[in-house]
């Protein structure tokens, strides 16, 4: 069967490769050669050529070409109709696919790949990237962006995106990426961030503080009332407000009261508790606040 | 094109083909919302440059990326890089955010962070209000300040609301792909604009304003790596910077032109009061600054197991100059306060001094053993402490209206989060995988209701190709959080002599409440052939707080998803995708007056339901060498209700429900005809057509003015727009 190069299937960086080879003549180490394998292959390499695998500066990073990935193909080559010689990478299992590229790309993003969620559902690098036929402009994806990378198995969060208050998604000015690292983190749900609120903080850096005033649920959790991912009320709340608030607050007078149809702008009772912004129309302050007179977070 | 002479010269370039694009855009009315994030007025744009230079000796590279040329969502970037020992990367992004247009707006700016109103018009307001005060106090309300005020909106100025976010950021990588590599990371986000804010007078008198946003945010990062075949270790600094170039904002009172004060003056204007400040201030975001290092670790043990770690400490700081209690100055001792509140220099401390530390530690062993068998341990503190002094206020001032000399406390909150879990792993089969996995949550708070909580989370999932073409994945999970004991008084520990309780005893503040949840999740992935593939997938969650008699008591959300294309070929692509989901979360409250309402009779319920889908179909075909076309149609739908329920004789005695809990849809068509004349030049047209409508209804029936609340009513509702763009596209 097909095996890789040795040090090759562990986490050796290219340029060990690379001394490898030019330490080893290439017919005895079982390698064919680049020109090899664009003999019979010439529309993959013609794909590769547009890609960062494809270009010039390959080569400085790893003499082998081709074979610096699929491994020596030496025995491919002298008999290409065997189909156990294929040096495909899909036949290898996930963990070894993984330990292909991570030859090179196992630092930075990568680093904590290994006891990462996705890793442990036996996905691999080769799962959401493609070498040879990336779609997208950054990071050989097989789809498009990040994000519709994401989406063709996290369904349920692009329905998300689609609700009327969302973040700049699916306009393309952010991506899952910005928020989670799909190749592993230390934090849950494979956040970049130490936590959800470190995370938010990132781009919110207003609502980060500390302040005089605190709203102690705010402070540990963003996610207590909005949906980051989506949602079809004011500013990605779970709940609309007022009834956001009243999940937590039953105060005496308003913060306990009812607010039904006849509260409503157009209502008998019509109740700036509930039209419009709701509770904030007075408690802006929602995240915080530094004013001496705003205990109740409205200044 | 070839830039240089092949090779002899630095660089040689190649520029992808580039389109320049003309759009023509109508849109029924001026709804933002059609614009909200992305720029598609009428105009010329370049959609996407892409420019790719190598240098002479191949291991250089110079790449230049523009999308949205000439654009409000304008993206910029700049790469270089020597193969294998460092890159620079340079990119400027900007991201448009409006808000609504068309909103009528009393004030003028005069200053950065100053709204004002004519000094007439207030005064023509008060003279109004304190006549009518003087001849009959009880026909303030409503109509008589409606009128009052309609002139004045009749002539208000129009505005748009929106800001923009421009992004700029330097990444610098030192040996790239190497053992040990350096980066180095600096970004910079300014935000200018205007965004929506609620600032009020009192009860009666929310003003809806807008903020002056002129936020900039500077982050540095700095990293070493070392990563070898089984080990390696990250050491890094962070600092990011919060800069608001208004640190308040103050707005005139329409209805007042000088200061004054009683008791009542935070319901007014109304039949009890007339009084109130001239100009209302607000503290805005303070300037703050977060500074902190990290280190992460990995390491591979000869059984192939993987030990990871990652620790880091980070402090926040926010030390903002406070504003006095007050802008009014009638509120002194001659108005019901110990001191002139409006003078700073009566604060108990003049400047926030506010300070927080985040300690995070977590590491994680996983590896396999026998021949079928994975194992993980996992465990993680999240320790979160305010270590800020707690400050006395003897009091505050209501709304800048009059002062309450109810002392109060600031209560810096400090907690922390700790998991410990472990995951086994079981291959059945070489195509079948187990999973089981359980994870404690604990929580450790000071100065709330809940100051320890534990969860236990189970889950089992399994994956499995064991069917030839199918690929199956489900996983079950079920989560019991208990808790060490609900202390309601906690709620008053920003009082300095909490009085009886005022919040009902039986809340349950959900996200500290005793709770238990399941969670499921099941998806088939089928090929059929070469050319179909089919998904079908259902996942769902429910929390239950079975011990919160009051506030949220139950939330369930499914989903169904599928997807299903066809791709005979290279030159056909047909797809379809769907997603409903249902969500019901009921809640519960009970109405009080001026005390803690013990009857049974006043409790309200609300049942709301969000039924939502989100369904898109495409087909992209290619006829020859020289013609393509794709067509594309998504339409997203919420229909939501709220069932409101409360029993007869109490207060509330009759409750009415709605059904227009955000009921949205948009219906989105795109079609593209694109014609390659000869290889260096082709054309095309493509067609956007959108339908969005909202009804609901917290905006229904909301205008200028309504009772206690004259608002901004900005456009970001209905709209149709269609788009059409021709584009000539050229291989230089």
């Amino acid at each position: 069967g097909f095996a890789l190069a040795p040090g090759h299937s562990t986490e050796a960086p290219a340029a060990q490769a690379t001394a490898q080879a030019a330490a080893v003549p290439a017919a005895a180490s079982g390698y064919a050669g680049t020109e090899a394998c664009v003999g019979c292959h010439g529309d993959q390499a013609e794909h590769l050529e547009k890609t960062p695998h494809g270009r010039a500066g390959f080569s400085k990073l790893s003499s082998l070409g081709c074979e610096s990935c699929h491994g020596p193909g030496n025995a491919h080559a002298e008999a290409p109709d065997d189909v156990a010689l294929y040096p495909r990478i899909e036949k290898l299992s996930a963990a070894k696919q993984s330990a292909t590229c991570q030859g090179c790309h196992s630092g930075g993003k990568q680093f904590f790949w290994h006891n990462g969620r996705h890793q442990a559902r036996g996905l691999s690098c080769i799962s959401c990237h493609s070498v040879h036929s990336p779609k997208s402009e950054r990071a050989q994806l097989k789809q498009a962006s990040a994000t519709e990378q994401c989406f063709s198995c996290h369904k349920d969060v692009r329905a998300e995106t689609w609700k009327t208050s969302h973040h700049p998604i699916r306009e393309g000015k952010i991506s899952c990426a910005d928020c989670h690292n799909p190749h592993g983190t230390e934090t849950p749900k494979m956040i970049t961030a130490a936590s959800v609120n470190d995370q938010c903080y990132s781009c919110h850096t207003e609502k980060r503080g500390p302040f005089l005033w605190e709203h102690p649920a705010v402070r540990e959790s963003c996610l207590n009332c909005h949906s980051p991912h989506g949602s079809n009320h004011l500013k990605l709340q779970k709940t609309s407000v007022p009834y956001l608030c009243q999940q937590c607050h039953a105060n005496t007078r308003h913060p306990g009261s009812l607010y039904d149809a006849t509260t409503l702008g157009d209502g008998a009772r019509a109740s700036n508790r509930i039209f419009n912004r709701a509770c904030l129309d007075c408690h802006s302050a929602i995240h915080g606040s530094n004013h001496p007179s705003s205990p109740y977070l409205g200044r | 094109a070839e830039g240089g002479d092949s090779g002899q010269g630095p660089f040689t370039f190649h520029l992808d083909p580039v389109a320049i694009e003309w759009l023509e855009l109508d849109q029924d009315t001026n709804s933002s919302k059609f614009e909200e994030y992305r720029d598609l007025d009428s105009g010329l744009r370049i959609p996407l440059l892409v420019l790719k230079g190598v240098g002479a000796n191949g291991d250089r590279t110079l790449d230049f990326t523009a999308e949205n040329v000439w654009r409000d969502d304008a993206r910029l970037g700049l790469d270089y890089a020597l193969a294998g020992k460092y890159g620079l990367s340079l990119s400027y992004d900007k991201i448009p955010h409006r808000f609504g247009n068309d909103a009528k707006f009393l004030w003028n700016r005069t200053a950065s962070g100053r709204f004002e109103i004519d000094d007439a018009v207030q005064r023509a307001n008060q003279a109004a209000l304190t006549a009518q005060f003087a001849a009959n106090r009880t026909l303030i309300a409503f109509p008589f300040l409606n009128n009052l005020l309609a002139p004045q909106i009749a002539s208000a100025r129009s505005i748009d609301i929106s800001l923009e976010r421009e992004r700029t950021r330097l990444d610098f990588d030192l040996g790239t792909l190497q053992g040990l590599s350096w980066d180095v990371s600096l970004f910079h986000e300014k935000r200018t604009g205007l965004r929506p804010f609620g600032a009020a007078f009192g009860f009666s008198n929310v003003n809806e304003i807008v903020e002056p946003i002129d936020y900039a945010t500077t982050e540095t990062t700095t990293r070493g790596e070392w990563a070898g075949k089984s080990g390696g270790v990250t050491l890094g600094l962070r600092s990011s910077t919060f800069d608001n170039g208004n640190s308040s904002l103050s707005w005139d009172n329409p209805f007042r032109a000088v200061d004054s004060t009683d008791p009542g003056a935070s319901s007014a204007p109304g039949s009890g009061s007339i009084n109130g400040s001239a100009t209302g201030r607000v503290a805005l975001a303070p300037d703050n600054r977060s500074t902190g290092f990290f280190v992460d670790g990995r390491w591979r043990f000869t059984s192939g197991w993987w030990a990871n770690a990652n620790a880091s400490k980070t402090r926040m700081r926010q030390d903002e100059a406070l504003l006095p209690y007050t802008s009014n100055s009638a509120i002194n001792t001659r108005g019901g306060a110990p001191f002139d509140a409006s003078d700073p220099a009566n604060l108990p401390i003049r400047n926030a001094d506010r300070k927080a530390d985040v300690t995070n530690l977590s590491a994680n062993v996983g590896g396999r053993f026998g021949e079928d068998f994975g194992l993980t341990f996992r465990f993680r503190s999240y320790d979160y402490q305010d270590d800020s002094r707690r400050v006395i206020f003897p009091g505050y001032v209501r709304f800048d209206s009059n002062w309450v000399s109810t002392g109060r406390i600031t209560v810096p909150p400090a907690f922390k989060r700790t998991d410990l879990g472990t995951e086994l792993n079981w291959d059945v089969t070489p195509s079948t995988g187990l999973a089981l996995s359980w994870n404690r949550q604990t929580w450790d708070r000071e100065l709330r209701e809940v100051e320890k909580s534990d969860e236990d989370i189970w889950k089992i999932s399994a994956d499995s190709r064991a069917i030839k073409n199918v690929t199956l994945r489900a996983s079950y999970e079920t989560g019991d959080r208990s808790i060490d004991g609900y202390h309601p008084e906690a709620a008053e520990d920003s009082f300095t002599n909490p009085g009886p309780l005022v919040t009902q005893p039986g809340l349950r503040k959900f996200d500290e409440a005793a709770r238990q949840y399941d969670a499921w999740r099941v998806s088939a992935d089928f090929l059929f052939g070469e050319a179909w593939t089919f998904t079908l997938a259902t996942n769902g969650r429910q929390d239950d707080y079975d011990q919160s008699q009051f506030g949220l008591i139950s939330d369930e959300v499914r989903f169904v998803n599928l997807e299903l294309s066809y791709v005979p070929g290279a030159a056909s692509e047909v797809y379809l995708f769907g997603t409903r989901s249902d969500r019901s979360t009921f809640q519960r409250g009970r109405q009080s007056g001026a005390t803690v309402s013990v009857n049974p009779l006043d409790n309200w319920q609300i049942d709301f339901d969000e039924v939502n889908d989100a369904w898109g179909l495409g087909w992209n075909r290619r006829y020859s060498e020289r013609w393509k076309s794709e067509v594309e149609g998504r339409w997203s739908k919420s229909d939501g209700e709220a069932e409101i329920f409360s029993p007869p004789g109490g207060t509330p005695d009759l409750a009415i429900g709605f059904d227009n809990y955000e009921d949205i849809e948009l219906l989105a068509l795109k079609a593209k005809l694109d014609f390659t004349l000869n290889p260096r030049v082709g054309f095309g047209f493509w067609y956007l057509y959108e339908d969005y409508t909202i009804d609901s209804f917290i905006r229904q029936g909301v205008r200028n003015y309504l009772p206690g609340a004259l608002l901004l009513n900005a456009n970001d509702g209905d709209y149709r727009a269609s788009l059409f763009a021709a584009y000539v596209r050229l291989s230089l």
